[in-house]
């Protein structure tokens, strides 16, 4: 028989609602053996006890239902966005709130970097930034003859220094859409949307296809996950392809490697071939490897303007969003997934798109009844009390984008779908009266990645103002740990096996330092990690 | 040398990839490389297929398909690295797609040359889908942003669209001079062969001119000179590459050529003295 490894803690919440908590948990062959107290393991034979967690509370690992890949390698290069951000390696960066800021921070890598390579930030954000636009001219304060560049956090803009820009050419010839020119008639050094950015992209060698699927990028994204406690992640729209399987399946069967990754097939072909890939791609799942989910963009997002909304759109009279994929296409890849048996996270951010895509799944589960096969609508953020009703009858799980009534919540009050309509936001509370499984999400790199920040947003709903936005919409505490844990594994299929701590299920747990349960719910974020249990291997930090 | 570089657009179902068969089985001579979302769509005939592997399916005519997979740029740039490139490069974009924006890349990326914007219409289905309330309004734009109009599926020119350059696919023409470069210029061995549905016309700039200058002259350029290519001296003593398509003019700068310019037009339109007018009064 196993070894048998019984760990001590100073609490344990269970999220299993027949043993809430307990202080011992024992674990054989990775999987949860008993839960209880110190005694738990005696009825198999007893087992060694270990103290290492003996101070510290454990949850179930926290699972986060949406999430990229890239948020772990887009720390190669130098943050100077607006919010505090800890890297994978734990460095604490502070948020800049002026382009002075700005400048210093990259003059500071500069520094530190060899010469001739060129120097590349993320995640500046001028929505929060009052003063002038980053210019060139700012950037050439950091270096007159490295190029660099610093890409905005949509990943639709960017701007660039005179090195940058003199590699490709651009000048006062240039007469483009997406160069924005300033009043001297040169480029300002600002470039819109990809066709002028990629270009200098090309010549930096930014490579966004690397920040995904290779080695160090699936390393440092683990390293993210373990940082905030979460043992479950997805990588929604996944480019995975057959040829990357192998350096997956060596990576995730590393014993050090902490993380059950959750890819999520985009779909970039035609229907049948998306299916028939994402089928094969499932067969070959491993416990740490789970394939087979496919990811399904619908329209763009709400604060650049560009989710479909319903009437009577946006407050600024700004024209209705873009699909990213047609309704007619949205119906056939609905069909064809339901038909396959494939699950679906489906991106829905304004309300016209989830309507679109809950007549799309109708359609698709009448033509193809699979009880049991859960599709997820992503993000959701505008659905309300009758659009979650809907989701009910047709058996949908949501996702909702928590994060985004503190990042943006302020924003969408005065700029985007005003105050009634953003207090009703990422609707927790009337997902949940209407019966539908909640999951809450970071959507990171978008936002930083952090379940108990999460949780907290769900349950204050308070916005960077300090506003609280929409309080009918609160989650209790607990509501929020289900949402983070069980409430995520549902829609990725693994409830069977993950999110909470009871006989049966996967060792894998958060180890915290404090007690979520007993901590006041403003004080919910600040709960130190100390890491994570993986198939009852202890990964502190 | 530069990689010109043509943007087929159009709704789901408009005929985007039957274009593109038609123009790979054409005699153009031309080496295409085309980039789709999904070549399960493409159906190449098999006569022409040499070799195929899990993102490319070489032809005996020299061309090459291939998948973009997610990352269209990044794809885009692996082009332009290779050793060897194409004579051109057509991309198909999404049925939901803006033609433009990755057209665009041409202006902006100097190894591109601009080729040009198709956009494909369903003769049938157009004068609805684009009214739709939900769709109209982005199957709209890709017509917009298109130099030429392809019409399919119906002989009739549907109602509700912009004035561009019009060719209905059921006229079995050559759609290669439409929609690549011209050819003499700096390949004489592999000349454009004239088709009388084409006027093909040939001119000679004799001024040295700025960028901005060029740029105006080109601007009143007559619009039934649909396709305009060469070279034009510049001030500093090199020259200006110029790719011109319907209404969009991209110049770029190039090392000194020899000044003249290639232009082309659809025969019942054209009328070359009208061009040789405009190029003596405006470009010499």
């Amino acid at each position: 028989m196993s070894d048998i490894t019984v760990f001590a803690a100073r609490k344990i919440i269970t999220m299993d609602p027949n043993q809430p908590e307990a202080t011992h948990v024992a674990v054989r062959d990775g999987y949860i053996l008993a839960v209880g107290d110190a005694e738990c393991a005696n009825p198999w034979g007893g087992g060694t006890l270990n103290n290492e967690l003996a101070d510290k509370v454990l949850m179930p690992g926290f699972v986060e239902g949406h999430a990229h890949m890239m948020a772990g390698a887009i720390w190669d290069y130098t943050y100077v966005g607006y919010h505090d951000r800890t890297d994978p390696e734990g460095q604490h960066w502070s948020g800049l709130d002026t382009l002075d800021a700005v400048v210093e921070r990259l003059t500071e890598a500069d520094s530190k970097l060899p010469k001739g390579k060129p120097l590349v930030g993320w995640g500046l954000d001028p929505i929060f930034l009052s003063d002038e636009r980053l210019s060139r001219r700012h950037l050439d304060a950091v270096s007159a003859d490295r190029p660099i560049m610093v890409m905005f956090s949509n990943f639709h803009l960017l701007c660039a220094n005179s090195a940058a820009l003199d590699l490709v050419g651009y000048g006062a010839h240039t007469n483009v859409e997406g160069v924005v020119m300033g009043a001297d008639g040169e480029p300002t050094g600002e470039l819109q949307e990809m066709a002028a950015m990629f270009p200098v992209m090309r010549r930096l060698g930014v490579d966004f296809r690397a920040l995904s699927l290779r080695e160090d990028a699936v390393r440092s994204y683990a390293k993210v996950c373990q940082r905030v406690g979460v043992t479950t992640a997805t990588d929604l729209f996944s480019t995975i392809e057959e040829s990357d399987i192998g350096l997956l399946h060596r990576i995730t069967a590393d014993r050090d490697f902490p993380l059950r990754l959750v890819p999520a097939l985009g779909t970039t072909e035609a229907p049948e071939a998306n299916a028939a890939k994402a089928l094969a791609l499932r067969e070959q799942s491993t416990e740490k490897l789970r394939l087979g989910a496919i990811k399904l963009m619908t329209d763009g997002s709400i604060q650049g303007w560009t989710a479909r909304v319903r009437w009577p759109g946006y407050i600024g009279g700004q024209p209705n969003g873009i699909w990213n994929t047609a309704p007619d296409m949205i119906h056939a890849l609905c069909l064809e997934m339901q038909r396959a048996g494939l699950p679906m996270h489906i991106h829905v951010n304004g309300d016209e798109a989830s309507e679109v895509v809950m007549d799309a799944l109708a359609e698709a589960k009448a033509a193809h009844p699979r009880p049991g096969l859960r599709h997820v609508l992503q993000h959701a953020q505008m659905m309300d009390a009758p659009q979650f009703a809907r989701a009910r009858e047709l058996d949908l799980c949501v996702n909702l984008f928590a994060n985004h009534i503190w990042y943006f919540g302020d924003q969408h009050v005065a700029q985007t779908i005003g105050p009634d309509r953003a207090a009703s936001m990422d609707g927790c509370r009337a997902a949940l009266d209407a019966g539908v499984n909640l999951a809450i999400h970071s959507d990171a790199p978008v936002t930083p990645m952090g379940p108990l920040f999460t949780a907290w947003c769900a349950v204050n709903r308070q916005t960077m103002s300090g506003q609280t936005l929409g309080a009918a919409q609160r989650l209790s505490v607990q509501e929020a740990l289900y949402a983070i844990t069980l409430g995520a594994a549902f829609t990725l299929g693994m409830d069977h096996e993950i999110g909470s701590i009871e006989t049966r299920k996967r060792a894998d747990f958060a180890v915290l330092g404090a007690d979520p349960t007993q901590t006041t719910p403003e004080t919910l974020c600040d709960i130190p990690v100390h890491g994570t249990v993986l198939g009852g291997t202890v990964h502190l930090l | 040398m530069r990689l010109p570089l043509t943007v087929i657009g159009g709704y789901l179902g408009a005929g985007k990839t039957t274009v593109l068969n038609r123009l790979l089985s054409e005699a153009h001579g031309q080496r295409l490389m085309i980039m789709v979302n999904d070549f399960g769509a493409v159906n190449i005939d098999a006569a022409l297929l040499e070799s195929r592997t899990d993102d490319t399916i070489a032809l005996t005519n020299g061309c090459v398909c291939c998948t973009m997979g997610a990352d269209l740029f990044m794809a885009i740039g692996d082009i332009l690295d290779r050793p060897a490139r194409p004579d051109h490069l057509l991309i198909e974009a999404s049925g939901i797609g803006d033609p433009a924006a990755i057209a665009n890349a041409a202006l902006t990326e100097p190894e591109l040359a601009y080729g040009g914007i198709a956009t494909v219409i369903d003769g049938l289905t157009w004068d609805t889908l684009s009214q739709d309330a939900k769709i109209g309004a982005q199957i709209r734009g890709q017509a917009e942003a298109a130099q030429l109009l392809l019409i399919s599926k119906s002989a009739t020119t549907p109602a509700f669209l912009p004035d561009r350059t019009t060719q209905n696919l059921a006229t079995q023409v050559p759609l290669a001079p439409l929609l690549l470069d011209q050819r003499p210029v700096s390949t004489p061995s592999r000349k454009t062969i004239p088709h009388p549905a084409y006027t093909n016309w040939s001119g000679c700039p004799a001024r040295s001119m700025t960028a901005p200058d060029l740029r105006a002259a080109l601007n009143t350029r007559p619009d039934s000179l649909f396709r305009l290519k060469g070279w034009v001296d510049a001030p500093s003593g090199k020259s200006w590459e110029v790719h011109c398509v319907g209404s969009q003019t991209d110049i770029k700068p190039a090392k000194r050529t020899k000044a003249h310019l290639i232009g082309i037009g659809l025969a019942e339109q054209s009328d070359p003295s009208v061009w040789q007018s405009w190029l003596t009064a405006s470009l010499c």
